[in-house]
């Protein structure tokens, strides 16, 4: 049950630029949400780091690849992995993404989006009642970014998610960043998007920076928070009851205490009015950064490896 | 086309094979927004899945990208992906198959041996090495567990899981440390090279080795004891097995390899 999930406060991404310090200083950060693929298949250091990360905070398990919507069969040694991770750090709760990665066998390691529509509502309720059938708990799904819709979908994204959460009992994890992203590209109102969302069964929340292009926006993970993303996390604030919150920064991440400064900016939008219209100014044009970077998922082997002298 | 099945294999393609799109079919499938035009969103897409794959190759081939440079680097990746997408929901599988694709895409493939051009050689001895570099990073490992001591008898010694060995054309190990130092780092002459390496407390090591070291060590890898890859080195040494441990014992090596965490005790 969703209900009995805890209210965790405010998380930040647990990356392996930091992995030292947290172990070594363990700084006041209230729970750390690690990428599930940077530790499932691990043998490794990262699996032993999170492993003692998971002694001393709240861990929770956020998957890129469960592609809960591919008309692929569901992957069960993904699954299988994915929950012998979550016996040894007992997450609070594991999520993914409303999106599908690949089709035919192949994987495009990206968050695509879906068609919303009867057929995919009723294929992606079907494998979240597996999903959580093989987990043995709910599962918690995130709005995606996303830079295109389908002519074929006849329901907006909150309505989708809405039935999903009723007909199977799964969680929401709403993106703040990603909505805004959405609806900006789509040319819709984020403020409806928020006021539409079923928050009564939001668990989770993300903040993000994302790379204003003009003409569209692009999430990047790359940068802090910006002032509209703030304005209407104010607003999700208020409609969720104060929903677990956490900051994801995926490029040029800048050091651990940096990130929990600006994680803590949340503690200024938690209440007052909601003015959630702030002009959304362009940055500098220049190049455009990549979506949904996943660098941050490969370590650098080459500085860990030392030439032993012959 | 309509079915979430047709529409997946539409996109996914898209993705692989940008230049093959069909603006008709693009535009009947995707809706038109008054600041995103259906084709720049799906451009979005496009550029991220090569950017994306081309930046993780970059972290899991560092060496082969120092030696290529950037742009060459990223054409050989554009090439690698579309006749190998991935498969795996893991990013760090998307190397396995990269040093085997350039041997097979290699244009001088039909000439013989001798003839073919030795940058290439290097280039997929490069690239295997820093493959096994990659695989030992994250592989089940001993750590937190005992390792053989000096007094461990030499019939107990085996060799610890997170370990492997390679023989190059090419002294590829010197390479990768050359550009991991950021020496200036020519592409280095033929010349048969062989590494072992291994990981302790989550750092991996490089040992060079020589000919013998390295037969001693394969055969114990094969499952063998001491004794076979004493055997091993001793074929090569036109030695006797007898010998070749004295030695072993008597040069340091043994305890070299000890310290270096090589074995575990049976």
């Amino acid at each position: 049950m969703i209900a009995d999930l805890p209210r965790l406060g405010l998380g930040l991404g647990l990356r392996s630029v930091h992995f030292a310090q947290i172990l070594a200083e363990r700084p006041a950060i209230a729970w750390f949400e690690a990428i599930s693929e940077n530790f499932m298949d691990s043998g490794g250091r990262p699996r032993a780091v999170i492993r003692q990360v998971a002694k001393h905070y709240p861990v929770v398990l956020h998957g890129v690849s469960l592609s809960i919507g591919s008309s692929d069969p569901l992957d069960l040694d993904y699954l299988a992995r994915l929950k012998r991770l979550a016996e040894e750090v007992g997450p609070a709760w594991i999520s993914d993404h409303l999106c599908w990665t690949g089709v035919m066998g192949l994987n495009s390691h990206d968050l695509l989006p879906l068609p919303l529509n009867e057929e995919s509502l009723a294929h992606v309720a079907s494998r979240v009642g597996q999903v959580q059938d093989f987990l043995q708990r709910p599962l918690i799904l995130e709005n995606p970014s996303s830079y295109v819709r389908f002519e074929s979908s006849t329901m907006e994204e909150p309505e989708f998610l809405r039935r999903l959460a009723g007909e199977t009992g799964c969680g929401l994890l709403l993106d703040v960043n990603n909505v805004y992203v959405s609806c900006f590209n789509a040319g819709t109102d984020p403020i409806d998007y928020i006021r539409a969302f079923p928050c009564e069964s939001v668990v989770q929340m993300h903040l993000a920076g994302h790379q204003h292009r003009g003409t569209h926006i692009v999430d990047t993970h790359d940068r802090p928070v910006r002032a509209e993303v703030w304005e209407l996390f104010r607003l999700a604030w208020a409609l969720t009851g104060g929903a677990s919150t956490l900051l994801e920064w995926d490029g040029d991440i800048p050091a651990l205490a940096d990130c929990h400064s600006e994680l803590l900016k949340a503690r200024e939008h938690m209440g007052g009015r909601s003015d959630p219209r702030p002009a959304a100014e362009a940055e500098p044009r220049g190049v455009e950064a990549l979506s949904n970077p996943v660098g941050f998922l490969v370590p650098r082997v080459m500085d860990g490896n030392l030439l032993v002298e012959a | 086309m309509t079915g979430l099945h047709s529409i997946q294999r539409w996109m996914h393609d898209a993705l692989l094979f940008p230049g093959k799109v069909d603006g008709g079919t693009r535009e009947s499938l995707l809706q038109a927004s008054p600041n995103l035009p259906a084709e720049a969103g799906l451009a979005i897409y496009q550029r991220g899945y090569f950017l994306r794959i081309a930046s993780c190759m970059r972290e899991q081939f560092p060496a082969l990208r120092h030696a290529l440079g950037e742009p060459l680097f990223d054409d050989f990746v554009a090439d690698y992906i579309r006749d190998r997408p991935p498969e795996s929901h893991s990013l760090y599988d998307l190397g396995r198959r990269f040093a085997d694709w350039i041997g097979e895409r290699r244009p001088d493939r039909e000439l013989p041996a001798a003839r073919r051009k030795p940058w290439i050689d290097f280039m997929i001895d490069l690239a295997r090495f820093e493959r096994q570099a990659f695989v030992l990073f994250d592989a089940p490992g001993h750590e937190g567990k005992a390792f053989a001591g000096a007094d461990t008898a030499d019939d107990r010694l085996r060799l610890q899981p997170c370990f492997d060995l390679g023989a190059f054309d090419f002294p590829v190990a010197a390479y990768y440390h050359s550009v991991r130092r950021e020496e200036p780092s020519p592409l280095p002459p033929a010349g048969r090279s062989f590494a072992a390496l291994v990981r302790t407390d989550y750092v991996t090591r490089t040992v060079p080795l020589g000919e013998a070291q390295y037969l001693f060590l394969e055969a114990m890898a094969a499952g063998g004891g001491v004794e076979a890859g004493a055997e091993a080195a001793a074929r090569r040494l036109g030695a006797t097995a007898g010998s070749v441990l004295r030695s072993w014992h008597s040069s340091g090596d043994r305890q070299r390899w000890l310290d270096w965490g090589f074995f575990i005790a049976d």
